[in-house]
């Protein structure tokens, strides 16, 4: 099995996987049109620690099913805020479906069955709406609520 | 790690090592402004002069764009990531002001330190402040080297509480509208309540077109939810625009215009309905179509405006509406109207909009405005019972115990014709396109061609109770007294399956809409598997169906017999019914193989009266109760008591159902808001 050299954005050299790689849509669209030639190839939007976590996702993705997050996901997922973004900007950078999908469905789970003051506390958003603003924008959204 | 050095001693250190250097040259991330205190300014005047060959060499060009607010978002993907999103100019996001409040903080504590500690931390701090990326992980390497335990600690839960990112606010919309399309209705509810940008973003159209698709007139495979149906052919046209809306989100509004455009020209063209069974009502389109025909209105320039109007309303709206009335199915909340003027038993009635026509062993119909309750007219004509009526937009046809099938014209009131071609009561009669099919005690079911006037009989051991047309598959199923419920073949005239497990006589039969999905839910189907009998002459063994599930047209060896092999276009039958029988069960079959895949139990006598749509049945029975079920689950049920004797007939619409009863009543409830 062939291995190639990824550059990161850090200048790190990270030796890897042709099969691996090609996971990525833009790394295979190189690779066909370059062809091999055995240099590095440079990932300009993406650092070394991301680069390799997002190889290391890589590496088992035959585990991965489609609908939800499972128990390795979820595993895997477990990284800071930061990470996660890092991940979910170079999953989509790279052109990788499923793990751009799983960081989403990350990102979702972290929003899902919270309250707004919840959320902004999660994420560390600044409530930029009037106290009336945000009543009304509440009594907008009320019938959502399963009452 | 064994020696612990002191935190002042750290920083001594450090501001030795790089002495020379130091002060705050970022403006932007500088100690607050309003101390003006001596020691800031002596030590901010230090740091300008030391720290300046550091700072020209690194600062213009990583702080530059900082002044300049100018940004859209394709710069903002091309940044190159020495510093995070955080620190670039054009990601809106409440990161520094928060910075701005810590680091007052920090700077009041610093101000009760001894002067010279002031100094020495500050340098160390203006000395990070302005390294670029690379020389500041090496100077947050040192400092993790020699942080002991404790301080280790205290990083680490400092650490996880700052880093919190708006992910909604830092991604491009494309990404964060894919977020979105994760959450379940509530949370995107209150995603819109968390600021500006996230209200923008949870309210659009992207996100709730999508909605929209998943749960209209459908039960969505993750939450379980199932809303009424709006115009599908509206839903899926919409589609390509909204996918082109996430990608151009924020540059402008040209998907917006063509969005809008799109949905003029789908609308305009509702589909007429297949048969007579439209299920539109909700929709203030269909709303405005039954004024149309009800009585004789003339067209206001009202209604066309409220027409109109529809179209343009947003998604989520569209969504919420249905999402309301679903809510109200859930929780049992309806409004309860009673239609009394019968003078005997009613034992079939049909709805459109706000048509309802009742037929009453007291000989007459009545047509009912269901708005406004009142009555609208009163058929007069058989001469023993109506036990079976259906309508369309032109005519209305009725079956009667005098044994005579009528038509009339119901805007008039006039019978058109009357026919005579059963030796016994008519019990149930169902039209589409141009055949009619009835059903009679006289243990026949006749089907009755409008075009070419032909007629032709299916025979059958007993009394047939219920009978259903499907045109398109050209099949019709019956129910008869014998305990069976029966497939044809109209092309053939043959039987070709028999549904037999019921005990006693079967009263009713109906066919699933064809778009229902089941498959997941009866996967581990239950009990009865005995229900199988090929009885008819075409003699297809049930095992071979797993492998003939497959979809209509390209079936070598059709489960439905000869006359579909023949015809390899030919439309296979619905792919499930439902039947209800004075043995109080409801029965769920799959018509390839002639299974029973499910028995609902729960009425306690039997059952005259079943409805169904993709979400839900609804049976009523000689117990008085109305019950609504989950068609995937046959143990949850919802019972209405209402009625003081047998319910005899019901009809089910996305958020009402109307039932009549051996009581002379007929009783609306209805779901919506």
């Amino acid at each position: 099995m062939s291995s190639i050299t990824l550059t990161s954005s850090d200048g790190v050299d990270i030796s890897v996987e042709r099969t691996t790689a090609e996971r990525s849509v833009l790394i295979k669209n190189m690779l066909e049109d370059l062809g091999d030639s055995g240099e590095a190839i440079p990932i300009p939007n993406v650092n070394e620690a991301v680069l390799k976590k997002v190889i290391e996702c890589d590496d088992d993705d035959n585990r991965r099913k489609t609908t939800d997050i499972d128990e390795w996901d979820q595993k895997f997922m477990q990284v800071d805020q930061e990470m996660l973004f890092e991940i979910i900007l170079a999953a989509n950078y790279l052109d990788i479906k499923a793990l751009l999908d799983v960081g989403c469905k990350t990102v979702a789970n972290m929003i899902k069955g919270k309250s707004p003051e919840e959320i902004r506390k999660t994420f560390n958003i600044q409530n930029d709406f009037t106290p009336e603003e945000e009543d009304q924008i509440r009594r907008e959204n009320e019938w959502a609520e399963d009452r | 790690m064994a020696d612990t050095p002191e935190p002042s001693s750290t920083q001594q250190g450090l501001v030795v090592a790089n002495a020379g250097v130091s002060a705050n040259a970022d403006s932007n991330r500088s100690l607050p402004r309003k101390d003006t205190d001596n020691t800031t300014r002596t030590l901010e005047e230090l740091a300008r002069q030391n720290v300046a060959p550091f700072l020209a060499k690194y600062q213009p060009r990583q702080y530059a764009p900082l002044r300049s607010q100018v940004s859209t978002p394709s710069e903002q993907h091309l940044v190159n990531a020495s510093y995070c999103y955080r620190h670039q100019p054009d990601s809106k996001c409440s990161r520094r002001q928060a910075d701005e409040q810590s680091m007052t903080q920090l700077q009041s504590e610093l101000n009760l330190l001894p002067q010279s500690d002031q100094q020495g931390i500050a340098h160390v701090w203006s000395l990070f402040s302005a390294a670029p990326a690379k020389q500041r992980t090496l100077m947050l390497q040192g400092i993790l080297a020699q942080s002991c335990f404790p301080q280790l600690s205290y990083i680490s839960a400092s650490v996880r509480e700052l880093i919190r990112i708006d992910f909604l606010a830092a991604l491009p919309p494309e990404l964060s509208f894919k977020i979105l399309r994760y959450l379940d209705t509530a949370s995107l509810c209150r995603a819109a309540q968390v600021s500006p940008r996230w209200r923008a973003l949870a309210d659009d159209d992207v996100v709730w077109h999508r909605m929209c698709e998943q749960h209209i007139r459908r039960k969505c495979n993750k939450c379980g939810w199932g809303l009424p149906l709006l115009d599908r052919k509206r839903l899926r046209e919409a589609k390509r625009e909204i996918e082109l809306r996430a990608t151009n989100w924020g540059n402008n509004k040209p998907a917006v215009g063509s969005t809008e455009a799109a949905m003029v020209e789908t609308c305009s063209t509702v589909q007429p309905p297949a048969s007579g069974k439209r299920k539109l009502e909700s929709d203030e389109e269909a709303a405005a179509l039954a004024k149309r025909h009800c009585a004789s209105s003339p067209e206001s320039p009202e209604v066309d405006e409220s027409y109109f109007k529809t179209r343009y309303r947003p998604w989520k709206e569209v969504y919420r509406d249905r999402f309301v009335v679903g809510m109200n199915w859930k929780h049992k909340r309806c409004s309860i109207k009673v239609f009394k003027g019968h003078r005997d038993s009613v034992m079939c009635l049909q709805f459109e909009d706000n048509i309802l026509m009742t037929g009453s062993y007291d000989a007459t119909v009545k047509i009912w405005d269901t708005d406004t309750g009142e009555e609208l007219r009163t058929l007069k004509g058989h001469v023993a019972g109506v036990r079976c009526l259906q309508f369309d937009d032109t005519k209305l046809i009725t079956g009667s115990l005098d044994r005579s099938i009528r038509v009339w014209n119901w805007r008039t009131g006039e019978c058109i014709s009357k026919y005579n071609g059963h030796a016994e009561a008519v019990i149930a009669l169902h039209f589409d396109c141009t055949l009619l099919a009835s059903a009679s005690v006289d243990r026949t079911v006749k089907i009755w061609n409008f075009k070419d006037k032909s007629t032709f009989v299916l025979p059958h051991p007993q009394g047939v109770n219920a009978v259903k047309i499907d045109s398109v598959s050209r099949t019709v199923l019956t129910a008869c007294d014998d305990g069976a419920a029966r497939l044809w073949d109209l092309d053939t005239k043959t039987c070709i399956r028999v549904f037999h497990n019921h005990i006693g006589a079967v009263q009713q039969v109906i066919a699933l809409p064809r778009e229902i999905e089941l498959e997941n839910h009866l996967a581990d189907c239950e009990n009865d598997h005995v229900g199988t009998s090929s009885q008819s002459g075409d003699n297809i063994l049930s095992t071979l169906s797993p492998l003939l599930e497959a979809t209509s047209p390209s079936h070598p060896n059709s489960p439905f017999g000869s006359s579909f092999d023949q015809d390899q276009d030919r439309i296979e039958p619905p792919r499930y019914i439902l039947t209800s029988g004075v043995d109080t069960t409801i029965r769920l079959w799959e018509t390839s193989t002639g299974r029973c895949l499910r028995t609902f139990f729960g009425h306690l006598e039997g059952i005259w009266a079943l409805s169904a749509d993709t979400l839900r049945i609804a049976s009523g029975g000689m117990d008085r109760m109305v019950k609504i079920w989950d068609p995937r689950i046959p143990t949850g049920q919802d019972t209405y008591e209402g009625h003081s004797a047998a319910v005899n007939c019901i009809g089910l619409s996305d958020s009402r159902f109307i039932t009549g009863g051996d009581d002379y009543q007929v009783r609306m409830y209805d779901f919506r808001a």
